[in-house]
């Protein structure tokens, strides 16, 4: 295993700029993930990784070598993709043992290293078996043994899960992140779900449009987003437009006076608000902001209710309130109290 | 019982798709199995010149060819060309095939119609195009000399090289289209699982690429072995009446020497060594690859 860093990684398609100047180092043995909307530039970032992509500038170094120059086959990068890709004429065993017998491993050596690999997805006895025998779980983890087996500088993962349904994708991803612990993988992986992200990565890397717009753990990315598209990408928010007149102070398009500890820099700007910190009904009592809303919309969501309400004719917001016993669920048309404190909210200036 | 109407449906369904089978299992029958047999019971015919074709049973039209060594050379001469006409079009091909099968122009269609277009053009009409190019006075010795690259002329027509350039410019479409087909079906990803796994490309397109596009290469290696061993036009025209192949041999006896017993017997013969050949590389490659 080695440490990964990538620099000043740009990718120009004519005039679309697929990756724009990216840096980003994983440590030995850690779990980073790329996560985006789609065209974001994530899997080209993964692509580059691999050596699929030839960059257009920057440089890509694994433990203490430059191979940003380096065909795919000289990279010891194990990937896995989304669809699998096992060789269709090969039995498990052949598929596992492909890179072992690329690497010139001794014949000798590789039958113990299969096993070990397969042992390691809990596959054994299957080696005989051929791909189109399998599930498409077995199948993934077919795919994540013969990238194992080589023992690989670096993992990567191409959105592993997509493909699989809802309930084996809880249970494999739980079996990745253990066996990367266990056996201290430097591991990328690429993925736009964003529950995934969150359950697997030591940290998380959010892109957008060929940028990174913040790198950092679960807790950070959620308490401190960087700007308006990470706050509304990573969890819920509900944001209000409008400007900071002055310290501690912001002014919604509406016109309505919201204390914020974080408004500092007069001038246009939103105010991003996540929904489990404004509170409903009778516990807006003693809070510096509070207003009556209507209720627009209420969508019961199980565990939350989602619910769209306005303030004023301008400024419109997202709240959720939890589902507890006794609950009186909003109509749309009615009116409630809403409420948050000074420092509920975080700032960011508009149309920088 | 509830449970024979369903049945009953199932059945006239299965009736139905009988009789649609029928009128093409007829005009096999009919167009192909019927003369087949007919000309096979007169290959054991006897032919006595004067008197045409004499009722028979007898194996020694079979006998004449194989004790005879111009026709065992002119079969010879047949497998040879096929062979290589077959060869040279696989390794032309694959490359052509992949490309086409990979790119993600939006020419795509374009590219493969101009793969096609050499079909658009007779036989014929394309080996006289031929004659044209290869000619002693043709374009291509014209320019060569023209330039001063060479004195006397090339000789290309009446010789197998011409035959063979022409066999093979006829046969290509076919070995692309085969292989192109089978190659869109191998996902890209699968090439880039091997190169990720330590594969150069010889490395990935031996392990990989080539046994999972075998469907293909065997479906375009008979298809062009199979036209090549029965090639009429091209070997007439390109290579001459001395240049003699299987299959203009066989119209040769029907058409010019009348010994249609002959002519029967040389056409099994043909036949049955395109099949036997066929069925031998098959078994071959099958048995290398799986």
């Amino acid at each position: 295993m080695a440490r990964l860093s990538i620099s000043h990684l740009k990718k120009i398609y004519g005039d679309f700029i697929a990756v724009d100047d990216v840096d980003i180092s994983v440590a030995e043995g850690e779990f980073l993930v790329l996560l985006g909307p789609s065209g974001c530039g994530k899997t080209t970032t993964l692509r580059m990784i691999a050596g699929f992509i030839p960059p257009t500038a920057g440089s890509i170094t694994i433990g203490e070598q430059d191979v940003t120059n380096l065909p795919p086959w000289k990279r010891h990068c194990g990937l896995v993709f989304q669809s699998y890709a096992l060789f269709p004429h090969m039995t498990v065993a052949q598929n596992v043992a492909f890179g072992l017998e690329m690497h010139k491993v001794p014949q000798a050596e590789r039958g113990p290293r299969v096993a070990e690999a397969l042992r390691l997805v809990r596959l054994n006895g299957f080696d005989e078996r051929y791909p189109r025998q399998l599930s498409g779980g077995q199948q993934q983890r077919v795919a994540l043994a013969r990238a194992l087996a080589m023992e690989p500088k670096v993992l990567l993962l191409d959105e592993p899960l997509s493909n699989l349904d809802a309930k084996l994708r809880l249970e494999v991803r739980v079996e990745i992140r253990e066996l990367q612990r266990k056996l201290g993988l430097t591991t990328i992986m690429v993925t736009h779900d964003q529950e995934e992200a969150l359950t697997m990565a030591d940290r998380l890397v959010v892109m957008e449009k060929g940028q990174v717009r913040q790198i950092g753990t679960q807790r950070e990315l959620y308490e401190r987003p960087a700007d308006r598209f990470v706050a509304g990408f990573i969890g819920r928010s509900a944001f209000l437009d409008g400007e900071v007149t002055a310290p501690g102070l912001f002014r919604t398009a509406g016109g309505l006076d919201i204390a914020c500890a974080a408004a500092s820099v007069p001038g246009p700007a939103t105010l991003a608000l996540r929904p489990e910190r404004i509170a409903v009904g009778a516990e807006v009592e003693g809070l510096p902001n509070r207003f009556t809303a209507r209720v627009e919309h209420a969508s019961y969501l199980g565990a939350l209710l989602d619910i769209q309400v306005s303030l004023d004719e301008h400024d419109r917001m997202l709240l959720q309130i939890p589902n507890r016993a006794g609950l009186i669920e909003p109509k749309p048309g009615e009116s409630i109290s809403i409420g948050w404190a000074e420092d509920a909210g975080l700032v960011y200036p508009r149309g920088a | 019982m509830s449970t024979s109407a369903p049945e009953a449906v199932a059945g006239a369904r299965t009736n139905l798709a009988g009789l649609l089978v029928v009128p093409a299992t007829f005009f096999v029958a009919v167009m192909l199995i019927g003369p087949l047999a007919i000309l096979f019971r007169y290959s054991l015919n006897k032919f006595v010149p004067g008197q045409f074709m004499v009722d028979a049973f007898v194996i020694e039209n079979y006998v004449k060819f194989f004790t005879d060594a111009y026709y065992l050379n002119v079969l010879a001469r047949t497998v040879r060309v096929a062979v290589i006409c077959t060869v040279v079009c696989l390794i032309l091909g694959f490359p052509l095939a992949y490309v086409l099968a990979r790119t993600q122009s939006r020419f795509k269609n374009l590219l493969v119609i101009a793969v096609v277009l050499p079909l658009f053009v007779g036989n014929a009409v394309r080996a006289a195009g031929w004659m044209t190019a290869f000619g002693s006075r043709g374009a291509l010795n014209a320019s060569l000399t023209g330039l001063g690259l060479i004195d006397q002329p090339l000789e290309i027509m009446y010789t197998e090289v011409a035959v063979l350039i022409g066999i093979i410019a006829v046969n290509l479409p076919f070995m692309v289209l085969s292989l192109q087909s089978v190659i869109e079906g191998i996902p890209r990803n699968v090439e880039e699982a091997a190169f990720s796994l330590g594969a150069n490309p010889a490395a990935m397109f031996r392990r990989v690429l080539w046994p999972l596009a075998l469907p293909g290469i065997l479906a375009g290696t008979i298809l062009t072995f199979i036209l090549a061993m029965n090639a009429y036009a091209t070997p007439v025209l390109l290579g001459g009446p001395k240049f003699q192949m299987m299959g203009p041999l066989v119209y040769g006896q029907f058409a010019q020497q009348n010994n249609w017993p002959f002519g029967g017997a040389i056409s099994f013969i043909l036949m049955t060594a395109t099949i036997l050949l066929t069925v031998a590389a098959h078994l071959i490659v099958q048995r290398r690859y799986r």
